[in-house]
């Protein structure tokens, strides 16, 4: 059998500010449990060095204003790097599966980036897909996200599109940054139904969970027939985490991982920095790579809340059923969404980047082409109190675009440019691999 | 005068060595069924020439526990681990354990306590046994329950030794130390019984200076403070040979050392004047120790490698056959290549003519076939030097500085010695575009270094100022910190302390000392800062005597 790869970052030397959650002591108690068991040692584990990934690979995904540099810090790319180094090791077959236990964080890190938000400022596991699809050929993603808080920024970035299924479950979006995650977030028309949103009601257990896992989220993989599954691995959904409510306990979370058997699992939010971390770590990295995980059990497990009360097993039935049917309905009710849109889908949102105070009003526009998956485009205005207004207009241009969509795309870009209401223009281009500065 | 003693797989060498002279050297068969005869008869032999009366250490490299693990000559020991909840290691340590209640966690808290009545239903299930270990997980960062465990051992046995995970290593890592402290039991009564003996015939030949024992990280310790931590001194020889060529040659600024021997090439990587260790510790067969040791690589390529064709490829080694053919072996070796080539002198060069012309190749002259099979020696110890520096590079490191700065290491200098260095190492050189020496004395460097090796010790100091203590694992040290405000120069004065009384325990001289291993976080609970944890590590630098030394 082959081994398990790990790739281990904590960042020893980097933090958002001195006190902040994502600070240096993050991953110290975890890093003290993993050594202490001896599993880097373990014949089955085998650890990676992260690489250092490129600007370009960050802007195969992203569109910085005014530039994707100047908002980043090296740790940025050495954690999305993290998530290159372990997905390419699944994916030459040097590793059953592999953990990228790395930070900084990354999945409220949306397409234009304005600054940082969620404590994310490039979203490393789209960095990573991205990459896997221009370097690997892989097409069919998919993206579970176990992270408390929704994944706002993997849902924006690939709400587009229907190579990517989307599963997130978090706490309800109502008692929880980032406040969205509903099930209504569906994907737009092309892509209708792969996204899909699983808001638990505060307080759910490993029960809870599991029977959400159980009756919806493994079935949707099993019928999506993904070529890779990555999973978005936060661990704030633990019992003790200071900022979210739920009550999953490290098993249950070891147990997920068993479940999932997740190609590539890559750390997201976790802020029980001492009490879930190094438990919720031990307990995936051994399930992950087949050991027995079953000693896990936090030191003090028995202040752990148990149990499924008839009122959450009743919501948690429905949402299944809510769902299921939205799967399983999807290209239907897409072609209904697209019948109502016309030639073109459009959404106006504000997205608020709670780390840099940042505000963003942003339109996005979706060509519905029926000849490719269309153009998008997105007008975006951004005030905040240290970056002042920046503001930019670009145009996405789809795998497979066609001839019609690039031209008018490009048409749409410098009409804009000459009325000159933006501050940078942009045209990203996935076939060519180019985020052009127009 | 310095008296060094190496003992190797086929000989036993010896010398004397004054400032940086060899002034006598000693060559005797290796004796398996009784180490210290061969050891005797080599001391002896070296101090025909010189007498004792100016000897003012004699130190040892010896297989003697190597051998024990290897032959399995081994006490049974009482192994106790006090995992708590993690990864279960019961069927990966070498002996059956005894798995005890008790955790304590990553802070050094306890978090459930030990149980007397398990221990004493252990100690019935194991009456005769009289070695014991204990190992608990974190117990660096709190020993109280491995001490327990140990008192309620010696209120109900009698033991002759227990080993404590703690005491054998300060750095985390439970499998490690659990390994290293059943190993340390294991070996305690055959290295005492040696050790005892040695003393014995040292006093009988009238030699008063102090013996020590060479240790895997190439320092020294006096025989008798090595009593405590036997499993040390387990695979001295290549830290011998290092030692050796760190008093021959001391590279400086970024360097490659091959020691080519009979059998084998064992690689070491240099930086600033001093090996690269492996940072976890040392592998004991299947299972990897918490014991410090200098990181080599080892291949299947020496003097005696056996030299063959297999598709018109030459191959070299790894086995051997016997000695070269000019010196009566049976089959073409590569000393018989470096006879024909020039590179040495020994033996019946006719008959080392002829083993190169069984190894040419059709139509292919005897000194052509000496230079293939040496360019290929020199191919696959180039290979070996590239994958060291490749996996060097490739090692985890967990600070974005690390991984900005490119750590790939880009040796300036290759040194070789041993029997077959003066034919291999400028072609090795050559391959790396490096320029390289071969020392003078390279052929002893084994037991030059032993000579010359100094003592060492080191202290692991972790201060978590939050709770107010301190921890020196090696030392079974928890104490309360004094100072309010304590920072990581504070922990280093503090550790450096401790280094100076656990180096006058065992009767060490404070020198050059170093610190190995720094960090130093913050601990934010609730947006402000209520302490620091802090870990150094502090040795006494392994190194050479330079000069009279000692």
């Amino acid at each position: 059998m082959k081994p398990f790869g790990l790739v281990f970052f904590p960042a020893f030397d980097w933090a958002i500010s001195p006190t902040h959650p994502e600070r240096e002591e993050r991953l110290l108690y975890t890093r003290d449990q993993i050594v202490e068991e001896g599993l880097l040692d373990m014949p089955g584990i085998r650890e990676y060095k992260p690489r250092l990934a490129g600007l370009g690979d960050a802007e195969r995904v992203h569109i910085g204003v005014p530039d994707i540099a100047s908002l980043i810090t090296e740790a940025h790319l050495v954690s999305a790097g993290g998530a290159i180094t372990a997905a390419e090791a699944v994916v030459r077959g040097e590793v059953e599966r592999a953990f990228a236990l790395v930070r900084p964080p990354g999945h409220h890190a949306m397409r234009v980036v304005h600054g940082t938000r969620g404590f994310c400022t490039i979203n490393i596991e789209a960095v990573m897909v991205e990459y896997l699809r221009r370097h690997h050929g892989l097409r069919r993603v998919a993206i579970v996200d176990t992270d408390v808080h929704h994944g706002d920024g993997t849902q924006d970035i690939f709400y587009h599109d229907p190579d990517t299924l989307f599963i997130s479950f978090h706490q309800d979006g109502r008692t929880l940054y980032p406040g969205s995650g509903f099930t209504d977030e569906a994907g737009s028309p092309p892509a209708l139904g792969t996204t899909l949103n699983l808001p638990l009601p505060p307080g759910t257990t490993d029960e809870g969970l599991h029977y959400v896992l159980d009756n919806l989220i493994l079935p949707v993989l099993d019928d999506f027939k993904p070529d890779i599954v990555i999973n978005s691995a936060g661990q704030d959904n633990h019992y003790s985490d200071p900022l979210a409510n739920m009550a999953i306990t490290a098993q249950g979370y070891a147990s997920l991982a068993a479940k999932l058997k997740a190609d590539v699992a890559v750390l997201e939010g976790g802020y029980s920095i001492e009490d879930a971390l190094p438990y919720v770590n031990t307990g995936i990295i051994l399930a992950m790579a087949g050991l027995d995980y079953s000693r896990v059990v936090e030191p003090d497990n028995a202040a752990a809340p148990r149990g499924l009360p008839d009122r959450t097993r009743a919501y948690l039935k429905d949402l299944v059923a809510t769902q299921s049917s939205l799967w399983h309905s999807r290209e239907r009710l897409g072609r209904e969404a697209a019948a109502r849109a016309g030639d073109w889908w459009a959404r106006r949102r504000g997205i608020y980047y709670d780390d840099s105070g940042i505000n963003e009003q942003q339109v996005e526009r979706l060509r519905l082409c029926p000849r490719c998956r269309g153009y998008l485009t997105v007008a975006s205005e951004a005030e905040g109190h240290h970056c002042g207004y920046k503001s930019a207009f670009a145009a996405c241009l789809p795998r497979g675009v066609c001839r019609e969509c690039r031209r008018d795309a490009r048409d749409t870009v410098l009409t804009a440019k000459r009325q000159g209401k933006y501050g940078y223009y942009f045209i990203q281009d996935k076939d060519n691999d180019t985020l052009e500065r127009v | 005068m310095l008296l060094g003693i190496d003992v190797g797989g086929t000989f036993t060498d010896a010398v004397v060595v004054k400032g940086n002279k060899v002034l006598a050297q000693a060559k005797t068969p290796t004796t398996h069924d009784d180490l210290l005869a061969g050891i005797l008869a080599a001391l002896d032999r070296v101090l025909a020439g010189t007498g004792v009366a100016g000897l003012r250490r004699v130190a040892l490299s010896t297989t003697i526990v190597t051998n024990a693990v290897v032959e399995n000559k081994l006490d049974k020991v009482g192994l106790f681990l006090l995992p708590g909840p993690g990864m279960d290691i019961s069927p990966l340590v070498p002996e059956r354990p005894y798995i005890l209640t008790g955790y304590i966690d990553h802070r050094g808290r306890e978090t459930a306590a030990p149980a007397e009545d398990e221990v004493a239903a252990a100690c019935r299930e194991l009456a005769g046994r009289d070695v014991f270990a204990v190992a608990g997980k974190f117990a660096v960062r709190n020993p109280a329950h491995e001490q327990t465990v140990a008192g309620w051992l010696r209120a109900r046995t009698k033991p002759a030794h227990i080993t404590l995970g703690a005491a054998v290593a300060g750095s985390l890592n439970f499998w490690r130390r659990a390994n290293s402290a059943y190993y340390n039991a294991a070996v305690w009564r055959p290295f005492s019984r040696f050790a005892r003996a040695v003393q014995a015939a040292v006093a009988e030949r009238g030699i008063s200076a102090p013996v020590y024992i060479l240790k895997a990280d190439g320092g020294t310790m006096p025989l008798a403070a090595a009593g405590e931590r036997p499993v040390e001194a387990v695979f001295t020889g290549p830290a011998a040979s290092v030692l050796g060529i760190m008093a021959l040659e001391a590279p400086q600024g970024e360097a490659v050392s091959i020691d080519i021997g009979g059998t084998s090439t064992d690689i070491a990587l240099w930086r600033d004047g001093a090996p690269l260790f492996a940072e976890r510790g040392a592998a004991i067969g299947a299972y990897p120790t918490a014991v410090r040791a200098f990181w080599l690589h080892s291949i299947g390529i020496g003097g005696d490698s056996c030299v063959r064709r297999a598709g018109g490829r030459i191959i070299v080694g790894p086995e051997r056959r016997g000695p070269a053919m000019a010196a009566g072996g049976p089959a073409p070796t590569v000393a018989d290549a470096m006879i024909v080539a020039g590179a040495a002198d020994f033996g019946d060069k006719a008959k080392a003519v002829e083993a190169m012309r069984l190894t040419a190749a059709g139509g292919e002259t005897p000194q052509a076939a000496a230079d293939a099979v040496l360019a290929a020696a020199a191919d696959a110890i180039h290979t070996a030097i590239t994958q060291m520096i490749e996996a060097r590079a490739a090692e985890p490191v967990y600070r974005v500085e690390d991984i900005v700065r490119d750590r790939r290491p880009r040796p300036a200098l290759l040194v070789g010695v041993g029997g077959a260095a003066a034919g291999l190492a400028p072609l090795v050189a050559d391959r790396l575009g490096i320029a390289h020496r071969v020392p003078a004395g390279a052929m002893v460097a084994n037991a030059v270094g032993a000579a010359v090796a100094r003592p060492t010790v080191e202290v692991t100091l972790r201060a978590d100022t939050a709770q107010g203590y301190y921890t020196v694992a090696e030392l079974g040290v928890r104490a309360a910190l004094s100072a309010r405000r304590f920072a990581l120069a504070d922990a280093g004065e503090l550790a450096a302390r401790h280094l100076a009384e656990r180096a006058a325990a065992a009767g060490i001289p404070v020198a050059d000392v170093e610190t190995v291993y720094a960090e130093e976080f913050n601990l934010v609970r609730g947006f402000s800062t209520i302490g620091k944890i802090i870990t150094c590590r502090l040795q006494i630098k392994p190194g050479v005597f330079v000069g009279e030394g000692a």
